[in-house]
């Protein structure tokens, strides 16, 4: 069976929020729009964004990783989400995995979002029901697009190319081959959730230092010596 | 989790009217093994009506949490997996049937379809209890509230309402029932407070994820959240961490536990011992117990932690344990 799903490279992902931006542009005039904005030009700004973009840091200083982590709804193949919501309006597509919600059943429970351990679904205080990603399912089967341009929005605008969208079932697919090729994980693979999105690990930068930078008479030796003699 | 009003009022009504019911009713089922429990005609019908109304008001007020409110009737059509779907179908079904118990005890129809009703009514009643309990009990994302302690300190508290109520109408129906549900409070109290310290206690034991299992990420690496890619909250940060309530929870608390268990079996406890049946203690035992029940709702509310707040950086870390075999976890260290 088909699952459609992104595959998102942390080693190329800058964190620009372009993808979110771009989700947030489309989505909002689309089949599944408005995401609704309250004061957006004033001093507390919020609403509804599928996709969020996170940065951590990782490891002890000085030997530390800056990542950034793009997290949308990851369209589980155990969605939790599903079952849980008492009207059905929460649900996931046989044809190609897609986890949707139908806001004309949705009452605005809000129980689907206690059901997901990964915080992706907001609800739309304007519009009262619960908003998710949806993959751009007006994009992908859209036929009056050229075919390059049947993906999400956030795929087609990410200048790093750190996104990949495809059937991660099918072993002819791109994101099937990187994420096999490059070790693919998953977010929290222990919550029984058995999501759908996937990411290519970050690659630990190593830093080589020639020889000629160690030299006394070099105006950055101190600096080369603090950072990578004296504190690791 | 930030604590709905509506589900607290809906936790207090219904466990009121379905606590209220089962001893009502129960004194009425006894009488059908030759005992003489039946509570006067003019009790019971004041206590079905309280409960009806009770029932009512608790559907009413848990809609408010809905987003639409006049779709509510949709939550029926999950009943298969939802535990939200079966609570409303059971809530539903426990009302109506509540209803005809009323008509038929009214009409004074026959025994045996009274007491079909009665019976019905009261399985019903512990259904939709039930169903309730599980909302939070199936929930494994929130581990405070994924135990089957959850269910049981639940029902139990619908029995202390209950047991509580009823104790004001054999006050003034059936006084030498008093003892019996002096007793019966006590009881259930004394039980809620036990499942409600384990309840704190368990807190502290759990063993929690780290930010390093939900990024799936080396265990044995610090790290740190940067940013959240918003300047201000948004849903996920409302909704599943309630800040005030988290600073407020160490003075609410202790309150609820006063409230809820230290003055209703103080209270209790000195009219069972001293023989002393005052009105007022069992007015003040159960004004309490409701007071402190809400209180308690809401630490239960902001007790619970989602574990989608690692993503945040907003989950505690206080009684985290090592699991075995990961590396332990170092401080990071600036050094120059």
């Amino acid at each position: 069976m088909a699952q459609f799903a992104l595959v998102i490279d942390l080693n190329t992902c800058v964190g620009c929020h372009a993808c979110a931006t771009n989700c947030k542009e489309w989505n909002t005039q689309a089949a599944f729009g408005p995401l609704s904005d309250f004061d957006p030009y004033g001093k507390e700004p919020h609403g509804v964004w599928y996709n969020r973009i996170m940065t951590y840091e990782m490891g002890e200083f000085p030997n530390t990783q800056v990542f950034h982590l793009p997290k949308s709804c990851l369209h589980c193949q155990d969605a939790p989400c599903v079952p849980v919501c008492p009207t059905g309006a929460s649900y996931k597509r046989e044809q190609d995995g897609i986890v949707l919600v139908n806001y004309d059943d949705c009452i605005g429970c809000k129980l689907c979002s206690w059901s997901c351990p990964y915080g992706c679904r907001e609800f739309d205080e304007a519009d009262k029901v619960m908003k998710k990603c949806t993959l751009c399912i007006d994009r992908i089967y859209d036929e009056s697009l050229p075919p390059e341009h049947r993906k999400p929005a956030c795929v087609l605008t990410c200048p790093a190319k750190a996104r990949f969208f495809g059937d991660i079932e099918d072993p002819n697919s791109e994101v099937y081959r990187v994420i096999k090729e490059r070790n693919g994980f998953v977010l929290f693979p222990d919550m029984g959730t058995n999501p759908a999105n996937h990411y290519l690990p970050r690659t630990e930068t190593k830093v080589h230092i020639d020889e000629h930078i160690l030299k006394h008479d070099n105006p950055l030796f101190l600096e080369v010596l603090r950072r990578h003699h004296v504190g690791g | 989790m930030h604590p709905p009003i509506s589900l607290i009022w809906f936790f207090l009504t219904a466990g009121t009217s379905i606590g209220l019911f089962t001893f009502t009713y129960f004194m009425e089922f006894l009488s059908l093994f030759g005992k003489n429990t039946s509570m006067p005609r003019e009790a019971v019908i004041l206590s079905l009506i309280i409960s009806l109304v009770l029932i009512g008001l608790g559907a009413i007020g848990a809609s408010f949490h809905l987003g639409h409110k006049l779709r509510a009737w949709k939550a029926i059509r999950r009943f298969h997996t939802s535990w939200l779907s079966r609570e409303a179908v059971f809530s539903g079904a426990y009302g109506f049937s509540l209803f005809l118990y009323g008509l038929s005890y009214y009409f004074n129809a026959s025994p045996f379809l009274q007491h079909s009703l009665g019976i019905l009514t009261f399985i019903l009643g512990w259904l939709s209890a039930f169903s309730t309990a599980m909302i939070y009990a199936s929930n494994r994302f929130v581990l405070e509230w994924h135990t089957s302690l959850t269910v049981l300190y639940y029902l139990n508290m619908y029995l202390m309402l209950g047991s509580s109520a009823f104790l004001s109408l054999t006050f003034f129906y059936r006084p030498e029932f008093i003892p019996t549900y002096l007793f019966l409070t006590f009881l259930f109290v004394s039980l809620g407070l036990a499942f409600r310290i384990a309840h704190n206690v368990r807190q502290v034991l759990i063993s929690r994820p780290t930010i390093n299992e939900a990024l799936n990420l080396p265990h044995n690496r610090p790290i740190r959240v940067l940013d959240t890619g918003t300047t201000t909250d948004n849903y996920c940060t409302t909704e599943f961490y309630y800040k005030k309530g988290k600073d407020l929870l160490g003075s609410v608390l202790p309150v609820a536990y006063i409230l809820t268990f230290v003055v209703p079996l103080f209270l209790v406890l000195y009219s069972w011992i001293t023989g002393n049946y005052n009105y007022n203690f069992y007015k003040i035992t159960f004004a309490s117990l409701l007071i402190g029940s809400f209180l308690e709702r809401w630490c239960f509310f902001v007790e619970g932690n989602h574990v989608q707040n690692l993503f945040y950086g907003l989950y505690p870390e206080e009684g985290y344990r090592l699991r075995k075999g990961y590396m332990e976890r170092k401080k990071t260290v600036i050094r120059l």
